[in-house]
């Protein structure tokens, strides 16, 4: 789809807003959320995932991406130590979701298995402002005539709309872990051909992101379309083992039929590189070694990012 | 496959039957004449002497763990596989003769220094409650309505709170098994359906929450799936037929296993028991390896823990096996055979701990010729998603060959519980008869480390 991120933009009735928002950016170079020597760690993890996992001499990307990304999360999960309160999170993998709206007489929904969700027990508090939200009015929706906004997107005839985080998709009623917190997706697939491109895995990550929040909202407050009181905040990180996009998708409101009126709100941290290239094996030109092995161009900010998403909610 | 220029052909084989890499020793400075030694070649007792003492020198010699294990595993010959997780009938004991071990029933005494978690009633928490906060569970429920009055130790060890543990456990099985709508499980694929996420997902949570009590954890690895290899060799027999017939080779084994989940560690954890203590003894099995029923195959010769010698976290802590559906308990039970499901479990610890063990000590350089000078501790958790038997084992020796095993008196020890439920049945949102003496001896094995930290 050439329009990825813009068309998705449009189905969901959303503004954009280049760059995370500045809470999680504070949370990201705040010091005490640090651990202790994390930028060794984080080269570690990368270590362990690109070089050390396996016997061969350099894993495939399906081997070496969801490594990558269960390293990350264990360092995530280690600041459990200074703040308590992260233990009252839960993983679900092969997460199913189904959300259904309409939009200017499209009928429109979300469905399928989706990356990997984190739940937890208190919601994401709402990341703008009341007055940001209302600015969102005056933005208009970008258009793309003469293209139909619903073009690429497989037409199916619907017999039951399914639109829950409760009966037939996700969880049952009384689950504690009740908020959906981040959305994590990896393009593991070894073939390029076979991976989302950025353009592509943002668009995804923004439509799932918003299925979740959709299907949350319409469990607290009912089928009515009507702008939220306290809006809905579902993050999303997407990788394929190098580059991160990083999301933040604020839900303002459930009125989607027209194009007026309040609009939802998305922060995109685009292409964020945690590292250049992993030398697995040193690369040697007329017997003289050019590029030892090793790990070339590593962001430690990126990492920074990724565990500011994680602790975002709690600190 | 053309080979990238710069690369010298490696040469393949062996490579000890060239002259020139025998014809290194040097003179003694008295003597004009080359110092007199069997041949290289000829095909005699003496020269095949020669040729194994001139291997060993190299494996010696070598200069980097690498080459060390590359050297070790260099000749490939028709090798036993080994399976952990196996349905044969007494494979503890056939596994405890190839590895030299020793079974003792129920775990080593811990040290006093261990946080005594075993729920009592709080009253003597009131000298002892120092500083140290203790985070009360809000609004957990507490089925077992034992007071859970976390017990400081004598030197004040941090708490472990065992009710929050709990319902962190109870939160997670009651996810995997009711919660999350899942679709149908495959077939025969029911142990990756609900105990294989329940399995991960508890560990990794538990992991997480018991950093603050245990630094070691903070500092470790959590592997999903890795893959533990470990190649030895142990006793004697005549090949049988093909062109090597009537010689005398050693009996070679392979394990290559698969465990759920892996906690590696920077550092070692300390020993159980002195390196020459003698247990019990190791049963004899006066069966040929095959009549297990074991098979010979022939492929590569791998020692691997889980991830490359240029990890700083290589040595092991406790490692996490699931049985897989043709393990279940039901499967037993329906063919009389109720006694060996123990024997599964113990098969399962004692073979995967071994060559776990065995790759730490190899990677830290100590082979069948340079035995360890210090003991490797491990420990595992075997399951099958509802009962748990438990597993420390303690690596005494790695000399199994027939010339070491000779002068060699030490035996390597396993511990190990029989296997015991979790929890009875989960219904209704309701996790019922949870067992807390498992999740405790789950927390304290999580919480093993040297005595320095």
């Amino acid at each position: 789809v050439p329009a990825g991120v813009r068309q998705a933009l449009w189905l969901t009735k959303t503004k954009l807003v280049q760059g995370l928002p500045a809470r999680v950016l504070s949370i990201a170079e705040e010091p005490s959320n640090l651990l202790e020597d994390q930028e060794e760690r984080a080269r570690r993890a990368i270590s362990r995932a690109r070089f050390w996992d396996t016997t061969e001499v350099a894993p495939k990307r399906e081997n070496y991406c969801p490594v990558l990304f269960e390293e990350l999360l264990h360092l995530c999960r280690v600041m459990t130590m200074k703040h308590p309160s992260l233990a009252k999170r839960m993983l679900a993998r092969n997460y199913r979701i189904a959300a259904t709206w309409e939009r200017e007489s499209f009928l429109l929904q979300v469905r399928g298995l989706n990356g990997i969700l984190l739940n937890s027990m208190a919601p994401i508090p709402p990341v703008a402002s009341r007055d940001e939200v209302a600015a969102t009015e005056e933005h208009t929706l970008e258009t793309f005539y003469p293209i139909l906004p619903t073009i690429d997107l497989q037409e199916v005839t619907v017999y039951r709309e399914l639109d829950d985080t409760g009966k037939s998709s996700s969880f049952r009623d009384g689950y504690p872990y009740c908020h959906p917190h981040t959305l994590y997706f990896l393009e593991s697939a070894n073939i390029r051909t076979n991976r989302f491109r950025p353009e592509q895995l943002r668009a995804k990550m923004m439509m799932f992101a918003f299925g979740n929040a959709l299907a949350k909202a319409k469990m607290l407050y009912g089928n009515d379309p009507k702008v939220l009181e306290q809006p809905v905040v579902v993050q999303s990180v997407g990788t394929d083992g190098e580059v991160f996009q990083f999301m933040v998708f604020q839900l303002n409101t459930t009125d989607l039929v027209s194009s007026d009126g309040i609009k939802n709100l998305v922060w995109i941290d685009s292409d964020q590189p945690l590292y250049e290239k992993a030398q697995c094996v040193p690369e040697i030109k007329k017997r003289v070694v050019t590029k030892p092995a090793g790990i070339y161009g590593f962001q430690p900010d990126t990492f920074k990012k990724f565990l500011a998403l994680y602790l975002h909610g709690t600190v | 496959m053309a080979a990238p220029r710069g690369w010298r052909l490696a040469r393949q084989g062996r490579c000890w039957l060239s002259q020139a890499e025998f014809s290194a020793a040097p003179a003694p400075p008295d003597s004009l004449y080359p110092p007199i030694v069997a041949s290289a070649t000829a095909k005699s007792k003496a020269a095949k002497r020669r040729r194994l003492e001139h291997f060993y020198q190299r494996v010696h010699e070598a200069a980097s763990i690498e080459e060390k294990l590359r050297l070790y595993g260099l000749l490939q010959r028709p090798k036993y596989m080994i399976y952990p997780q196996t349905f044969a009938i007494n494979a503890d004991r056939w596994y405890q003769s190839f590895t030299k071990t020793v079974f003792v029933p129920g775990l080593p005494p811990r040290a006093a220094s261990e946080p005594a978690g075993a729920p009592e009633p709080g009253g003597a928490a009131a000298g002892g409650a120092t500083g140290l906060a203790v985070p009360k569970p809000a609004g957990a429920p507490e089925p077992g309505g034992t007071a859970e009055a976390p017990q400081p130790a004598a030197e004040a060890a941090p708490e472990v709170d065992l009710g929050e543990l709990r319902s962190l456990a109870c939160d997670v099985l009651l996810q995997e098994s009711f919660y999350q709508n899942k679709k149908r499980p495959f077939l025969y694929r029911d142990q990756d359906h609900t105990p294989g996420p329940f399995l991960t997902q508890l560990i990794s949570l538990l992991a997480a929450s018991l950093c603050r009590s245990n630094p070691l954890l903070a500092a470790s690895s959590l592997d999903l799936n890795p893959e533990v290899n470990y190649y030895w060799h142990n006793g004697e027999e005549v090949v049988v037929h093909g062109h090597r017939k009537g010689r005398v080779d050693p009996v070679r084994f392979q394990i290559d296993d698969h465990p759920r989940l892996q906690i590696r560690v920077p550092k070692q954890l300390p020993e159980v028991v002195p390196l020459e203590a003698d247990l019990g003894n190791v049963p004899v099995i006066d069966h040929k390896p095959s009549k297990l029923p074991l098979f010979k195959k022939q492929y590569e010769n791998k020692v691997f823990i889980g991830s490359k010698v240029a990890d700083p976290c290589c040595y092991g802590h406790t490692q996490f096996h699931l049985f897989p559906d043709k393990l279940k308990r039901q499967r037993f039970l329906n063919v009389n055979l109720e006694d060996q499901i123990e024997v599964t479990y113990r098969a399962n610890g004692i073979a995967s701990l071994f060559a776990w063990t065995a790759a730490q000590a190899m990677y830290q350089g100590f082979w069948s010729e340079a035995d360890v000078t210090r003991p490797f501790v491990s420990q595992a958790v075997v399951t099958d998603g509802k009962y748990f038997a438990f597993f420390c084992y303690q690596l005494n020796t790695l000399a199994l060959t027939v010339e070491a095993i000779q002068n060699n008196p030490r035996k390597n020890i396993c511990w190990g519980t029989e296997s015991k439920p979790l929890y009875d049945v989960v219904e209704d949102g309701d996790v019922k008869g949870f067992n807390d003496e498992i999740l405790l001896q789950l927390v304290q094995f999580l919480l093993n480390r040297p005595k320095e930290l």
